[in-house]
């Protein structure tokens, strides 16, 4: 089932067309690959799916329902959730408290309330236990390792039982070995239907989970097929224009 | 169970509670009049002061600001409230009420220029820094103003308890800040604002509002002191409070917290307070010149940069930028 489809999407910044005429449609359970070179239009994309920006022309339709995007929080209520390429967490705060932030688990006592840190380390260890990940919740995330810290980013999504992952660049700052970690943890965000789409530069891996492929050139989508029938060598001439389109 | 872990701050609390025995074990056995209740009621007055303000600078050096102006922000709060009770005949009460609102009043002026204006605190703060002492002494011509109430004195300036009320406040104020630093959601948004503003904001945690918060505490607790000032001295004189954002500031970054903001506790500030106060009044014991006083605090506080950016850096490998 189709949870997110764009229809027509352009936009413009000035006399500079950053999309033009895209339509995209994401399923449950699947893994879109978004591919495209430096200043192809991959972030402008991804930000009109998170509500940064309003698309000049086209719709956005959610659970076939056309939708606005005003702002990110807009986007958030319907459960679409980005991970940001530098997983925006707080490296001074533990896995729990980053996980939780502004969505802490209260304590009521009285006339105040103060933060349940062990109802909250409790979730969290859970979290952790469905992603198979060995993050503990109550360290620092300053201590972890590139895949812990994913691990906290992508614990954020669950918690708040997203529908859309996009992750931006996820593989990009991150060890070889911690890569394999992530690519695992977006196998499993699939298995349990929820939709993600992963902006990238690398290519194998994108071909590793993607199920889908779409490519962007200058703003146009010049290739959306199935990861099976493409291959590493198609994907890189559609990306500098050796081929045109397919 | 989770198991506990020694933490980075509780290595550096530790290391510091260390250092405050060795310094107290010193003082005491090198000098006859420091290992007395006289002194250590001395030693806790003073700190008593420096730490009502540590506490709120604590927060605000977590949220990588800085306010500088607190010596002359004392001194013109004790003037301005000598000024409201003597010459416009105004209560103890309302005066206090005033003063303290000016107090925040100045906090959140700070906080607009650094959210809105994009003003940096430590310009901002320098400039009240250099205005607020001026202008105390160009309206009290260099002069006490005296006020003189006997309740008010020997309560805020004196004791309760055998024990000075202003560290009676002072204890329980650092209770408060204890608590809402660990266990409250405007803590950890303070910790959030400090460790990634960026992300913070990103996630929705207003970000003015914590750093406009945190300044207005601040201010306000330096209101405060200047009233407390005048209590013990029953006159509001421009001069009080002359590097008290020194000591204020020293305390706060020996206690463990990072200039660069995101690290620090107020168990560590409270240490560092001590640890100011307790070397202040003992090299005065020892007969150490009040000018190189200065020179040994100066080293101390260098000293615990280094020994502090060589913890906390090399294990952090978060970002900085806002």
């Amino acid at each position: 089932m189709s949870i997110l489809q764009l229809k027509n999407i352009s936009k413009s910044f000035g006399a500079i067309k950053a999309l033009d005429d895209v339509s995209l449609s994401l399923n449950q359970g699947e893994v879109l690959g978004l591919m495209g070179d430096n200043g192809a239009g991959k972030s402008t994309l991804v930000k009109i799916i998170a509500g940064n920006f309003k698309p000049s022309s086209g719709n956005i339709i959610f659970e076939d329902k056309e939708v606005e995007f005003n702002k990110p929080m807009d986007a958030r209520n319907k459960k679409i959730e980005v991970v940001y390429q530098d997983l925006a967490l707080c490296d001074n705060l533990t896995a729990a408290s980053n996980i939780f932030l502004t969505r802490e688990i209260k304590k009521n006592l009285g006339f105040f309330s103060i933060i349940n840190f062990r109802k909250m380390y409790e979730k969290s260890k859970d979290i952790f236990k469905e992603l198979k990940s060995e993050t503990l919740p109550d360290e620092e995330v300053r201590m972890m390792s590139g895949g812990q810290r994913q691990a906290v980013a992508i614990g954020r999504t669950k918690l708040s039982k997203a529908k859309v992952v996009l992750l931006d660049e996820p593989t990009a700052a991150i060890s070889v070995r911690q890569v394999a970690e992530v690519l695992d943890l977006i196998k499993r965000l699939k298995d349990e239907g929820i939709a993600v789409v992963i902006i990238s530069h690398r290519m194998p891996d994108v071909f590793a989970v993607s199920d889908q492929i779409a490519v962007l050139r200058r703003g146009n989508l010049v290739a959306n097929k199935k990861a099976n029938d493409s291959s590493p060598e198609e994907v890189t001439a559609l990306i500098t224009g050796a081929k045109d389109r397919a | 169970m989770l198991k506990t872990k020694i933490k980075i701050s509780n290595l550096h609390e530790i290391g510091l509670l260390i250092a405050l025995i060795i310094v107290l074990t010193i003082f005491s056995l090198t000098t006859e009049n420091f290992f007395t209740q006289r002194n250590f009621m001395s030693i806790l007055r003073s700190a008593s002061y420096v730490g009502l303000i540590a506490f709120p600078m604590t927060f605000v050096l977590i949220t990588r600001e800085i306010d500088i102006s607190v010596g002359p922000a004392v001194a013109w709060s004790g003037v301005f409230f000598a000024i409201l009770i003597k010459w416009y005949d105004f209560n103890y009460l309302s005066a206090g009420i005033i003063v303290l609102a000016w107090g925040l009043f100045t906090g959140y002026f700070i906080g607009i220029a650094r959210t809105k204006l994009f003003i940096p605190t430590f310009i901002t703060t320098l400039a009240l820094w250099s205005a607020l002492r001026g202008y105390s002494l160009f309206v009290t011509e260099g002069r006490p103003i005296s006020i003189s109430n006997k309740s008010f004195r020997s309560f805020y300036g004196g004791d309760f308890l055998n024990i000075p009320t202003v560290t009676w406040i002072m204890l329980l104020m650092f209770l408060v800040f204890w608590f809402c630093s660990r266990y409250t959601v405007m803590g950890t948004n303070i910790y959030a604002v400090g460790g990634n503003p960026k992300a913070a904001r990103s996630i929705g945690i207003n970000v003015d509002r914590i750093k406009i918060i945190t300044l207005m505490i601040t201010s306000f607790f330096s209101a405060l002191i200047g009233i407390l000032y005048v209590a013990r001295v029953s006159s509001g004189n421009a001069t009080t409070g002359e590097g008290m954002e020194f000591d204020v500031i020293a305390a706060v970054v020996v206690g463990g917290t990072a200039l660069g903001g995101a690290v620090g506790t107020m168990t560590g500030t409270l240490m560092g307070v001590l640890f100011i106060a307790m070397i202040s009044n003992g090299l005065i014991h020892w007969g150490v010149d009040p000018d190189l006083n200065k020179v040994v605090k100066g080293l101390i506080i260098f000293l615990a940069v280094v020994i502090n950016s060589n913890i906390t850096f090399k294990n952090n490998s978060g970002q900085k930028e806002d």
